[in-house]
């Protein structure tokens, strides 16, 4: 959320009509040179938003390995379409199609979720839902999911901490060690998520949270030329896809 | 029993019991108090002062359940059947803990939370969040995520989040207990304001009474869930005679000469922004230090140095042959592992029962083994935890904020302990806002603020802090 350039200028609302598009148009459109566009322009949304190229594929390195799973699992699976190759393995161009498509898919979702993450105050953003009419329970919902990724994070540095300090060994290397060190560090960090979701809710009870079907939404989103822009994207995005549907583009 | 209508909070024979629990939290506790007076309520730990604070803030039993007898009258009506919610339009409570309190992820947002669940326009809103803001002196926070705020800063939003609701009464349940001396001077300077010009009700749990002096509250000692004694508006109180934290007569500590045990050489730390560049310093076995600042400082992040935790940015940290570091954290759930106290106090090593036995009965846990060690208050997971650590029998402890929580009959038990192991040889470094303690302990004081730091004896680093005009710092304020 830290940073001036690019999307994180856009509202959140019009962040997340983007997301949404690209998120529509490559589940809509089966489609390789659909996806590879949309990626692209997620690619260059996410450079020019101050994300450098090094950075936004460091990022994304589990992703791009689980995707290139995704293609090797369904080209040898899918066997239909012209044949390339027989032995040792049977590969054909339907499936290698196929992968391709469930792999740049994958792609898209993932990056494009991670920049609206890295780019959108939630806050924001659930102030943006409550104005346009998501009831604001749902609304707080979400800043209540994000405020515990941090959360996590701190508790398990801490219970880390914690063991070394009092010498508690935890390793992955048998059954038998695994077991003990879910004891010693999940246990910890789940029991102490559970305890500060109920404090959680007495703090949010105990400033009226609930009291009224409505509530007021006091910030003030500043206009930017930027929530242009990503409208425009989307806009873009959505007359691709459609002209991709009608030309039946693979 | 009081008249319920003259009275902004009138409580009536109120007795409060935990479903686990043997005994009454709060037991035919009755107090009348009027509108615009300002009320300490003090007592050793456990004696039911949390209890008190939820229950009148209607957590108690509707959120958090137990047995509730006898009432609470607030402006005349009853809270017995008003859900939480509703009665926080009226009666608002600063949490012990701030980090349980904070439910957004910005600050400004934090502070908007309550005025916006209570439908105000959005002008208003923006106006009192800006005015808490500033009042309690986080202006320049009001941009920053929540996480990544100090526990001081935490607790100044928590305060500030409350504030911001203007309810008629006000409870806090130990406001100072993670504020650096600065930033406690100017809570009760603002809450000052807040009674007096606004005729706000203030409720107000806590140890260290010396604090509270500017409010000049009423003083209600608590003791097992009854009121045991009551102290009117400004009489003079002898607060180590009724048995609270004040001022702190401690027999001198030999000298230390041993050798050195660490020495810091040039470290240099920090996150985003430095905290500190080339602090040099060394600790010697039979030393106390104690480590005083504003909250931001770095007081814990130089612990999680000295403990190797973390490793400096620059500059070298080396620690004697055979040191055994013992770490009491400042948020004890973070080192609880097991499901009972008598487990988590074998973890490292099983002893035998008595033995068990008799380190809590030391720790004035005892009768407690069984439960839960997560169930237990705050005060007592701490005083656990500085158990658990001695146990081991460290020569080099390093306590972030023991105090908190703790009545004067804990501190000085760990200050018995602290004492014993230094006698032994070892080396304590001790972080805390409470100066007085600190001035009366540490054999050495090291003040940290950001980009400074000032080391020597107390009598040096308190005479300088007085001549660059940090006088919160010293204990003459607070005594």
């Amino acid at each position: 959320m830290t940073g001036t350039r690019g999307l994180h200028r856009s509202s959140p609302m019009a962040s997340f009509v983007l997301l949404l598009a690209w998120v529509g148009t490559v589940l809509a459109v089966p489609s390789v040179i659909v996806e590879g566009a949309v990626l692209l322009g997620v690619a260059c949304l996410a450079f020019i938003s101050g994300d450098r190229p090094t950075e936004f594929l460091r990022r994304l390195r589990f992703v791009l390995l689980f995707a290139l799973v995704l293609f090797v699992a369904q080209s040898l699976s899918i066997r239909t379409g012209q044949v390339l190759l027989v032995s040792p393995v049977r590969i054909t161009a339907g499936g290698l199609l196929a992968g391709g498509r469930m792999a740049l898919r994958f792609l898209v979702i993932l990056s494009a979720s991670a920049l609206f993450v890295r780019t959108t105050d939630p806050d924001r953003l659930a102030q943006g839902l409550i104005r346009v009419g998501v009831p604001y329970r749902y609304g707080y919902l979400f800043i209540l999911a994000l405020r515990f990724v941090p959360f996590f994070q701190d508790e398990l540095r801490s219970v880390r901490e914690a063991q070394r300090v009092r010498g508690i060994e935890v390793s992955v290397r048998s059954p038998r060690r695994i077991a003990h060190a879910a004891r010693y560090t999940f246990v910890p960090v789940l029991v102490s998520g559970l305890h500060r979701v109920d404090c959680i809710a007495i703090s949010m009870k105990g400033r009226c949270f609930g009291l009224y079907p409505k509530r007021t939404t006091s910030r003030v989103e500043p206009r930017s030329a930027w929530s242009l822009v990503a409208l425009g994207i989307a806009g873009l995005a959505i007359a691709f896809a459609v002209v991709a549907m009608r030309g039946r583009w693979i | 029993m009081p008249s319920s209508e003259r009275f902004d909070v009138a409580i009536s024979d109120l007795s409060v019991r935990y479903p686990d629990r043997d005994t009454d939290a709060l037991a035919g506790f009755s107090e009348a108090i009027a509108e615009g007076e300002v009320v300490a309520v003090a007592g050793p730990s456990g004696c039911g002062k949390t209890t008190l604070c939820r229950t009148l803030a209607g957590f108690v039993p509707s959120m958090i359940p137990a047995a509730v007898s006898g009432d609470v009258h607030l402006g005349g009506d009853s809270i017995r059947d008003v859900p939480a919610e509703a009665l926080a339009t009226r009666i608002g409570l600063v949490q012990q803990d701030p980090d349980a309190q904070i439910c957004t992820l910005s600050a400004w947002q934090e502070v908007a939370f309550g005025p916006e669940n209570l439908c105000l326009p959005a002008p208003e809103v923006r106006a009192r969040v800006e005015r808490c803001l500033a009042e309690l002196g986080i202006a320049h926070l009001r941009d920053r995520v929540t996480t990544t705020l100090s526990g001081g800063e935490k607790q100044r939003l928590a305060i500030a989040s409350i504030l911001a609701m203007q309810p008629k009464v006000l409870l806090f349940d130990e406001p100072t207990a993670n504020l650096d001396p600065r930033g406690v001077q100017a809570l009760f300077a603002t809450l000052s304001d807040f009674g007096h010009a606004e005729k706000r009700t203030l409720v107000i749990i806590e140890h260290r009474i010396d604090a509270l002096r500017a409010l000049a509250p009423r003083l209600v000692l608590l003791d097992r869930g009854r009121a045991v004694e009551r102290y009117p508006a400004r009489e003079h109180v002898d607060y180590a005679e009724v048995g609270l934290r004040g001022a702190w007569a401690l027999p001198p500590s030999e000298t230390a000469t041993g050798s050195p045990r660490v020495v810091v050489d040039r470290i240099s730390f920090g996150y985003a922004e430095p905290l500190w560049r080339d602090l040099s310093f060394s600790l010697r076995e039979g030393e106390v230090l104690a480590v005083i600042g504003p909250n931001g400082g770095g007081k814990t992040s130089l612990l999680r140095l000295l403990a190797g935790l973390a490793a400096p940015q620059a500059g070298t940290i080396e620690r004697a042959p055979e040191t055994r570091v013992g770490f009491v954290f400042q948020h004890p759930h973070h080192q609880i592992f097991e499901r009972t106290v008598r487990q988590e106090m074998e973890l490292e090593s099983p002893r035998s029962v008595g033995g068990v036995d008799a380190e809590l009965l030391d720790a004035r846990l005892v009768g407690l083994e069984e439960a839960a060690p997560l169930s237990l208050s705050l005060g007592e997971q701490r005083r656990l935890t500085v158990a658990t650590t001695l146990a081991r029998r460290p020569n080099l402890l390093l306590l972030d904020e023991p105090f908190i929580g703790q009545d004067r009959n804990n501190v000085l038990w760990m200050i018995s302990r602290v004492r014993e192991m230094v006698a032994d040889g070892g080396t304590a470094v001790l972080v805390t806002h409470d100066i007085p303690l600190a001035a009366a302990l540490a054999d050495r004081i090291l003040y940290l603020d950001r980009g400074t730091y000032l080391l020597g004896t107390p009598d040096e680093v308190f005479g300088q802090l007085r001549d660059l005009g940090e006088a919160a710092f010293t204990p003459e304020v607070w005594s």
